[in-house]
């Protein structure tokens, strides 16, 4: 990548910038670490101690948060893994293999990429109230892995890698199934852990369906849990464990984004530059 | 090492036929090439024979096996591609032990012969690098070392060296050449260099259009060009061509008139040659010599002057217009603007029929 040195004028918007939208991170951040007591009283003393550590022990104390945890964490990783596998298989075929109405169907997938959550989601509702699948894993992990995204991006991504690999590779008496595990799969590891992040990213965040799917508590992933337990009163009586909650909630993907800062920036770099 | 038969193979991409029922006997541990311009049909030949294209039509033998319903893996051949195909993620130590390591080669049997290719080849220092930390002359190594560790019975390149340099190419053509006669194995070039393939084969398969046009020795091919397009694709500079009409020589030779009205006797026989074509005569440069004593048989303006060191060439404007390309001296004193005489070895000339078919002096 290009060093590029910044204008100074530029800079500073850019500083700037960054100060407005980490003010009310900070803001959460400071908060979960208030007794709920004091912040009951007075909200402003946020930056000044005394802090506790009380919020997030109770989480752990707290079995539904720990639960709602466990489940978007199941959820999340069960979508990303479905996605991984999906788009590859389905990238690896429309790449490389020769088969009736490939292209047709190819656009088929794309042009599931207009259609909005919004104009399925009650007859996707409908279709698990049918089987009576609601307030399973299942139902929560299924319907993000048709990501048509991801086997495009997977497509192009095959695409790219010339196939005088592939045939290196069978002359070097490998099956079919080789050439896609051994050489080709290692190579889209970059598009393989763009993709993952963002499924995993978009699943954790999610909100609409596993509100719908999930009604049990059992079954709320951390997003809807947190909602839940936003009452009329909530914002005044348990603000320091609301916040906690909110600072858990994120974790995972500040995690990610740490681990995978190089693909993530490459990513973003990708989609805009070239 | 096992020679390679194919019989009457055609292959077809849709409706357009690119392979026509070509015939070819490679003996064991020969070395040859295919040649021929960018889209004659080489590389769908040598990817037939890989395995990596169907074959419509016709039977491929390698040594005493029909092999043209084998997987590519099955067929005892290794192949060194344009672009390396190098597996980018693998060491190289890795990218020459996958081949032996997918047919279940002993672990010690892959280390011995991967140490001795990487020697060879002097690759040794790179076997723990990636692919994409070399240039592009040790990638090229590289990828014929993985051909090498195989024991192949019969090694493919689909031109192989051009993507390198002109020094490089060079040099990796010697080597080819040597590293040929040590493993003394069978080998199938492609190229449309016609210096790789005049420096490399036993015999040179040319091919134009679909079809052989001609498969001799790099002498055979250069000094009895059998067609038109041969004379023309092979040999640098390029061969001159003039109409000529042709008549009863002496001795039974076939006598020429240029289209400046200038009669030359060619060594080629009156006999054999078809009645009522029109010919066209090929001269190579070497034998259009300058006239130093102003004696010749042509004479043109020179165009321009190329001073190769040990000999010059001089372009020459006939003024009929035809042009000519001549040889001199390397010490040559002409200069572009000067009238010169050249004198032609005319019993070195060649004759091509309006079909393109060539007509030689006996003999050679
Ligand atoms: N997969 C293919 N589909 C259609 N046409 C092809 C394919 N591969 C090669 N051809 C055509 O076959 C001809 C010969 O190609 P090729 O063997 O690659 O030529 P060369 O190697 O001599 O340059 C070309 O006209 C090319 O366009
Ligand atoms: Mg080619």
């Amino acid at each position: 990548m290009r060093a590029m040195r910044l204008h100074p004028a530029a800079l500073t918007l850019v500083i700037i910038g960054a100060v407005i939208m980490m003010i009310p991170l900070l803001w959460v951040l400071g908060l979960s670490f208030k007794s709920n007591a004091e912040l009951l009283a007075d909200t402003s003393r946020v930056f000044s101690p005394p802090y506790t550590l009380e919020n997030y022990l109770n989480i752990f104390g707290n079995g539904e948060v720990f639960r709602w945890i466990i489940n978007s964490l199941i959820v999340s990783l069960g979508m990303t893994t479905g996605v991984l596998v999906i788009s590859s298989l389905a990238g690896y075929a429309f790449a490389r293999l020769d088969f009736p109405f490939r292209n047709l169907i190819f656009i088929i997938v794309l042009l599931g990429l207009a259609v909005p959550e919004q104009a399925v989601i009650i007859a996707r509702h409908q279709m698990f109230s049918a089987v009576e699948m609601h307030n399973t894993y299942f139902a929560l992990i299924i319907p993000g892995m048709a990501t048509p995204f991801g086997v495009f991006l997977m497509t192009q991504y095959f695409k790219a890698i010339p196939k005088d690999i592939d045939e290196a590779a069978l002359l070097d008496g490998a099956s079919r199934f080789t050439v896609f595990w051994k050489v080709l799969l290692p190579l889209t590891i970059p598009a393989q852990a763009t993709l993952g992040i963002f499924v995993f990213l978009t699943a954790w965040n999610d909100y609409w369906w596993p509100l719908i799917s999930g009604t049990n508590k059992e079954m709320f992933t951390l997003t809807v849990g947190i909602a839940s337990t936003q009452q009329n009163f909530a914002q005044t009586e348990g603000l320091g464990f609301l916040m906690s909650q909110a600072v858990f909630a994120a974790l995972p993907i500040l995690i990610v984004y740490l681990i995978f800062q190089k693909y993530i920036i490459q990513a973003v770099a990708g989609a805009a530059g070239r | 090492m096992s020679g390679v038969r194919l019989s009457r193979i055609s292959k077809r991409f849709g409706d357009v036929t690119v392979i026509d029922q070509v015939s070819l006997d490679i003996e064991a541990g020969e070395f040859v090439v295919f040649l021929g311009p960018s889209g004659c049909g080489k590389s769908t030949i040598l990817r037939m024979i890989a395995g990596l294209e169907t074959v419509d039509d016709g039977e491929i033998h390698i040594g005493e096996r029909r092999v043209d319903h084998l997987k590519p893996g099955e067929r005892g051949v290794a192949m060194v591609f344009q672009n390396y195909a190098l597996y980018p993620h693998m060491t190289v130590r890795d990218n020459l032990a996958f081949g032996l390591k997918n047919v279940g080669t002993d672990k010690q049997v892959i280390s011995k012969r991967i140490d001795e290719a990487a020697q060879s080849l002097e690759i040794t220092a790179l076997l723990d690098r990636r692919p994409g930390q070399l240039s592009g002359g040790q990638r090229q190594r590289v990828a014929i070392a993985r051909a090498i560790v195989k024991e192949p019975a019969l090694f493919l390149f689909d031109e192989p060296l051009s993507n390198l340099d002109a020094a490089l190419r060079g040099r990796t053509r010697l080597e080819l050449a040597q590293l040929h006669q040590r493993l003394g194995a069978t080998m199938v070039f492609v190229t449309h260099d016609q210096v790789e393939a005049m420096t490399l084969a036993d015999r040179i398969v040319v091919l134009n259009e679909c079809k052989i046009e001609q498969i001799g020795s790099p002498m055979e091919i250069y000094r009895r060009p059998a067609t038109q397009f041969v004379a023309t694709f092979v040999g640098s500079p390029r061969i001159n061509l003039l109409p000529v009409t042709v008549n009863a020589g002496t001795d039974d030779k076939a006598a020429i008139a240029l289209p400046n009205g200038e009669q030359l006797l060619t060594a080629i026989p009156m006999a054999k040659l078809p009645e009522g074509e029109s010919f066209t005569v090929g001269i190579r440069p070497e034998h259009a010599r300058i006239a130093e004593d102003g004696v010749g048989e042509v004479t043109g303006t020179a165009e321009v002057v190329e001073r190769l060191g040990e000999r010059c060439l001089i372009y020459l404007d006939l003024g009929n217009g035809h042009k000519l390309t001549a040889e001199d001296r390397g010490g040559s004193t002409v200069k572009a603007g000067d009238t010169c005489t050249v004198k032609v070895k005319s019993s070195r000339a060649h004759l091509f029929d309006s079909t393109g078919k060539g007509w030689h002096a006996e003999g050679e």
